[in-house]
């Protein structure tokens, strides 16, 4: 593959540790005047409001976290800082003088550079190409070779190197994020702002790129915005802290007064129980049995690598990933929505491999897609008929070629109630339904079928604490009633608090099938970023 | 023989100017399929000009003008209002195909004005297609705006969190887009065949889109694919210059549809596909909002 | 849009409930009409009563409401062969050649029992008839069927083949009728033989059959889809081929099904044109004309918002409309070509309508900031 990143021996020789905080000295310190201040942000979304007169300093020469769950407004309020987004009242300030920022294009201007949660990155061209991209030297004619001097020596200078040829697309997620971030620095940014920069990292690549944050702004002056609503990082690297909770700034601390409990309970505002309890479940008969399957993804290349697995009625397998490592391809190839290069899918006893999603649905198998507005619902389709993708074909509901609308509403009824989600009515149109709603209607209407085979793809992923519980507790009530249960997500707390097996899969093959007991955070972290792999054994 | 060659230049000279109007437009994400209806506004208003002034340089100047003004409209449906860039382009077409007929009826006929004199045999527009092609070469692939407009083709979010101004891209592209598509409709009617007739392009803008489709939004592929296309053109026009007698002259009109059928099958087939999907402006007909 | 402190601009409307979206047609339709009314400008006799005589013939003329209501029969015919495939997502704009196709096959028909040879129709009359509808029918659906086949196995573009069809079977009807063509007149006008007597389509009371079948079929395609498992999933189709695979619902045969049948209808339409209309009863030398008359069938369904009903009446208007204009332009020496210009105009109002419907403009006054933005580089370290 090409596009190797190295750090250069003078960040390795730092251990690649995160230094405790109490050794770090804060050079260039400013006294008085915070680099960059915002007072009273507010900003309005239609029926919610995502910021609530939010008050921010950020020193300069720190690295300064900004945490809170999802949907606390964290990214709303960078998008504002970098000006992507216009706040509806409030002001922001950088070193004490007033600035409004109409555009991207006057915060970069400022110093001020971004890198998102999703990348921002133009897939088909090469990594020159991105970094050169809205840079203001470059309006004219290019000189290609000069500028590819200047930018191999920034990356030699910060201690990267790149393949600056190599297209985007075929970078690994931890390269591609260093792409932005050399970006940034290209375009000379002094305060640099992360959103979410460890979320489709592995945990090695996160300490890597913790290390290269100190030394970014120990050695060369700059200042970083941290966002994340993960705490061991918040607590071991940042220096100061500030908690947003559901669009409010409920705490700002130093880091010294920063506990994880603290943090905590200052994010979420009350104790939620964690762990989930373990429900008795008799192991049934084999139920899905998977050997050699390979597949291609939609760029034509082998993402999913011969994996081989046996699934029981009433077990849950985990697999354990970072997006991009094959869990797409293979969710899609056992729903037949992808056709499988190689290898054989064995469901109850009968070769399914080549079957088409219809049949699959008909003998039992049930999918809910990550993608859940592109793909699992209609957003100008009505509940009822949302319901209905999934039963459509049922000849309960389909009665010589007739809707059966009253049939579908009292199983949408149903749904609505059971699932606790918040609509007007069954015929409100599925784009009114906030995402956590909407992902508990497409799991119940799946569930509602009683599949025998769950397959379950990022199925939390982007809901609040109380969603997350709800939806995790019926996956287990699934699991309790019989239903094998393929998990495929990528946090670690959800494989771990649901799954009786974790596959960690990295590019595109399992490291290992660990049953639960053997499978702790930090060789499943480890596996996940191929760092050893056992013995696949096929249970 | 040598005057099917120079006729089939100054055929591929109409596909090639459109086509890189078009090439242009997709380039920046914005798919308009109303490309012939441009054409067809701006060869008409040209010849209208151009016979009622008696000067060539105004009859341009319209045909420039109307496409501009099309191509703004295009835009202005397509990114300010973000609807669907399919509507929009097919309601252009009917559009012009409808008030062409009407407007330019009272013009049947030829244009009856000196013809622009030849550069060495060809049409000068030949050689201006030709520098236009290399010109759009060096914009996309030298510059930093051409960098820009790719980018805004194939991910805007990612260009706008750059500090790209995205809609004003995607406009100065739309423009300059229809601007030489109107210039295409205008070289038709005021250089390569001076006669108006109600809808007299045939369906060639059809085939100006679907030659962009085949160039992987290259234009020195688009170029060669004009090249090839103005050959097969013209011998349907006129079958009798090369193939007397074979096949009724209706049939052979029909021959530069079907091949073009044929042509977009081929590449859309799964080993075509992989490569040429690559090419493809990844935004290409998608409305893009600012968050 | 910015004027000193105020802006002006577009928000688009968060809530649009269903009976609104049936109701925009006709802010659409007036807006039309107000636009055509622009085309008589020229007339002699000024154009509101040019406008008047316009509607008259039309409807009220015992003539001319009949002209129109042949000219609905085959403008709703059109529209559905649009409609159908519009609700999967498709366009199907290959109209023209489809209604050459099925006229075509219709004039096939007679053509190979030799009708016009022999003394008396070898089979009876009625099943030379129904030979004869099926023929343009099936014709007409094999010929989008292809576009819907490379469409949904190759993605080929639908609009770019449709075209292309377009133009084949246009210069495929010259070839059949014109310079020793097999259909030629014997004439030899450049035009097709005549049908005989006993192969014109049975009338209802001046009005051909065909007149039924469109407004069945009005009736049949809006229960499909309202009331029906199959129009479920073409409209899904439409709304998410994504959403669509993953319910199970196979693209390639709904593609394939619903150029299929918007090919019949559009099929149909051409026996009807060609073989039902009492006066015509042939291919004509200008069966151009009929062709690019078919495209009124994409605008009254989209204006009809894939309402296969409610594009009845707005095709009857349309029908009447292009019709009176045709007339109003021979009475009133119009320049030639005010139906076309109409075709045009009626389009812009369509998607002006649609577009514009989506928004509504705002009228605000921008938070004024107290001091101005001063760009200032942060000093180098």
């Amino acid at each position: 593959m090409q596009g190797l990143l190295f750090l250069s021996p003078y960040t390795l020789a730092r251990g690649g540790e995160l230094s405790t905080l109490t050794d770090l000295s804060f050079a260039n310190r400013g006294r008085g005047e915070p680099l960059l201040a915002a007072r009273g942000v507010t900003k309005r979304f239609p029926g919610v409001l995502a910021l609530d007169r939010v008050d921010l300093d950020v020193e300069e020469g720190e690295i300064h976290a900004v945490l809170g769950q999802n949907g606390a407004g964290k990214t709303t309020l960078m998008n504002i800082l970098f000006g992507l987004l216009q706040p509806d009242e409030g002001q922001l300030y950088v070193r004490g003088q007033r600035v409004h920022f109409r555009s991207p294009h006057d915060a970069l201007a400022m110093g001020i550079s971004m890198v998102h949660q999703t990348r921002k990155l133009v897939p088909a061209h090469t990594v020159l190409e991105n970094i050169l991209l809205g840079h203001p030297g470059t309006r004219g004619f290019l000189n290609l070779r000069a500028i590819r001097r200047e930018v191999e020596e920034l990356c030699s200078r910060y201690g990267f190197t790149v393949d600056l040829g190599a297209k985007v697309w075929q970078l690994s997620e931890g390269e591609k994020q260093w792409v932005e971030i050399l970006k940034a620095l290209y375009g000379g940014a002094k305060v640099l702002i992360l959103d979410e920069p460890t979320s489709v990292l592995t945990p090695p690549e996160v300490k890597t790129l913790m290390a290269s944050l100190q030394a970014l702004v120990q050695d060369q002056g700059v200042t970083v915005i941290l966002v994340t609503h993960k705490l061991p990082i918040v607590t071991a690297i940042s220096h100061t802290v500030t908690v947003l909770r559901s669009g409010t700034v409920v705490a700002r601390l130093r880091n010294s007064e920063a506990t994880e409990q603290v943090l905590v309970q200052h994010m979420i505002g009350q104790d939620i129980a964690l762990s989930m309890a373990d429900l008795p479940v008799e192991k049934g008969r084999p139920l899905l049995r998977v050997e050699g399957l390979s597949a291609y993804n939609d760029k034509g290349v082998l993402s999913l690598r011969g994996v081989s697995f046996s699934l029981r009625e009433g077990e849950i397998l985990g697999i354990a990933g970072v997006t991009g490592n094959g869990q797409e391809e293979l969710a899609q190839v056992l729903a037949g929505l992808r056709p499988p290069a190689s290898g054989k899918v064995l469901f109850d006893g009968r070769d399914v491999t080549w079957l088409p999603p219809l049949d699959r649905w008909r003998r039992g198998i049930g999918y809910v897609p990550a993608e859940r507005y592109e793909v699992a619902s209609v957003a100008a389709l009505t509940l009822v008929e949302n319901t209905a993708l999934n039963f459509h074909f049922d000849p309960l509901f389909s009665r010589r070629g007739l809707f059966n609308h009253p049939g579908l509403e009292q199983v949408t009824r149903h749904i609505l109630l059971s699932y606790k989600v918040k609509a007007p009515h069954p015929y409100a149109q599925a784009r009114h339904l906030s995402g956590g709603n909407l992902q508990k209607l497409i799991l119940g209407r799946v569930l509602s079928r009683k599949p025998r085979l769950l397959i379950a793809h990022l199925p939390t992923q982007g809901l609040d604490v109380e969603a997350t519980a709800f939806l995790r507790g019926k996956l287990l009530e699934a699991k309790a009633e019989g239903a094998a249960v393929l998990l495929i997500s990528e946090d670690l707390d959800e494989i771990l608090s649901l799954s009786d097996w974790v596959a960690p899969i990295y590019e595109g093959r399992f490291a290992a099938i660990l049953p639960r007991e053997e499978a702790d955070a930090e060789t499943v972290g480890a596996m996940m970023a191929g760092l050893y792999r056992k013995e696949a054994r096929v249970p | 023989m040598w005057e099917l060659l120079v006729r089939s230049l100054e055929a591929s000279t109409i596909f090639l100017l459109a086509a890189l109007g078009e090439l242009l437009d997709q380039r920046s994400g914005v798919l308009n399929v109303g490309l012939e209806g441009l054409m067809l506004f701006g060869g008409t208003l040209a010849f209208i000009a151009a016979q009622t002034t008696g000067s060539y340089a105004l009859g341009f100047l319209a045909g420039l003008a109307i496409g501009g003004l099309l191509g703004l409209a295009h835009g202005f449906f397509s990114i300010t209002l973000r609807g669907d860039q399919v509507v929009s382009g097919m309601g252009l077409w009917i559009l012009s195909f409808g008030l062409t007929t009407y407007i330019g009826n009272p013009y049947t006929g030829p244009l009856g004005m000196p013809r622009i004199p030849s550069i060495l045999g060809l049409s000068p527009f030949v050689y201006l297609a030709f520098v236009l092609v290399a010109a759009a070469w060096l914009l996309l692939f030298r510059t930093g705006l051409g960098l820009a407009i790719r980018s805004v083709g194939e991910n805007p979010a990612a260009a706008e969190a750059s500090g790209i101004n995205v809609a004003l891209t995607r406009y100065l592209c739309v423009t300059l887009g229809g601007m030489l598509a109107g210039l295409s409709g205008a070289t038709y009617t005021l250089s390569y065949n001076p006669v108006w007739n109600y809808n007299f392009l045939m369906g060639w803008g059809f085939v100006s889109l679907a030659l962009v489709f085949f160039s992987m939004w290259n234009p020195w592929i688009l170029f060669a694919g004009a090249l090839i296309f103005g050959v097969m053109w013209q011998l349907s026009l006129s079958p009798e210059l090369l193939l007397p007698g074979i096949l009724s002259r209706y049939v052979w009109r029909a021959v530069p549809f079907a091949t073009t059928i044929v042509i977009l099958g081929l590449i859309s087939t799964p080993w075509f596909r992989t490569r040429w999907g690559l090419a493809k402006p990844e935004a290409l007909g998608q409305p893009y909002a600012k968050e | 849009m910015r004027i000193g402190r105020y802006e002006l601009t577009l928000q688009p409307r968060p809530e649009r409930p269903g009976v609104h979206s049936a109701l925009t047609a006709i802010p659409a339709i007036l807006l039309a009409l107000a636009l055509s009314s622009l085309l008589f400008l020229p007339a002699d006799t000024g154009f509101l009563s040019a406008y008047r005589a316009v509607f008259s013939y039309a409807f009220a003329n015992p003539h001319g409401l009949q002209a129109t209501l042949y000219r609905a029969i085959f403008l709703w015919l059109c529209t559905f062969a649009f409609l159908v495939p519009l609700r999967a997502g498709l366009w199907n704009i290959g109209l023209p050649g489809q209604v050459y196709a099925g006229a075509l096959a219709a004039f096939a028909v007679p053509y190979a029992l030799r009708v016009n040879e022999l003394p008396a129709p070898p089979l009876p009359a009625g099943l030379v008839i129904l030979l004869m509808v099926l023929g343009a029918t099936i014709a007409g659906a094999a010929l989008a069927g292809l576009a819907g086949v490379l469409r949904a196995k190759l993605h080929v573009n639908e609009i770019l083949v449709t075209m292309m069809l377009n133009s084949i079977l246009f210069w495929l009807v010259a070839y059949m009728i014109k310079e020793g063509g097999p259909f030629m007149s014997l004439t030899g006008e450049g035009e097709s033989f005549n049908l005989p007597p006993p192969l014109y389509a049975p009338l209802l009371r001046d009005v051909p059959f065909t007149a039924l079948l469109a407004l069945a079929a009005a009736g049949l395609l809006d229960f499909l889809f309202a009331k029906t498992t199959l129009g479920y999933r073409i409209r899904v189709f439409g709304l998410n081929p994504a959403a669509a695979r993953y319910a199970g619902i196979n693209p390639v045969a709904l593609s394939l099904l619903v150029f299929l049948l918007g090919g019949a209808f559009a099929g149909l339409a051409g026996y009807h044109y060609f073989a039902a209309v009492p006066g015509v009863y042939k291919i004509p030398g200008n069966y151009g004309y009929y062709g690019d008359l078919a495209f009124y069938g994409i605008i009254c369904a989209l204006i009809a918002r894939g309402s296969a009903v409610g594009s009845v009446p707005i095709a009857l208007l349309f029908a009447g409309l292009s019709l009176g204009a045709r007339f109003a332009q021979g009475q009133f020496h119009l320049p030639f070509g005010v139906d076309y210009a109409l075709l045009g105009l009626l389009m812009m109002a369509f998607v002006a309508s649609h577009f514009l419907y989506q928004f509504r403009v705002v009228w605000r006054a921008v938070a004024v900031e107290a001091v101005p933005h001063v760009p200032t580089r942060i000093p180098e370290r």
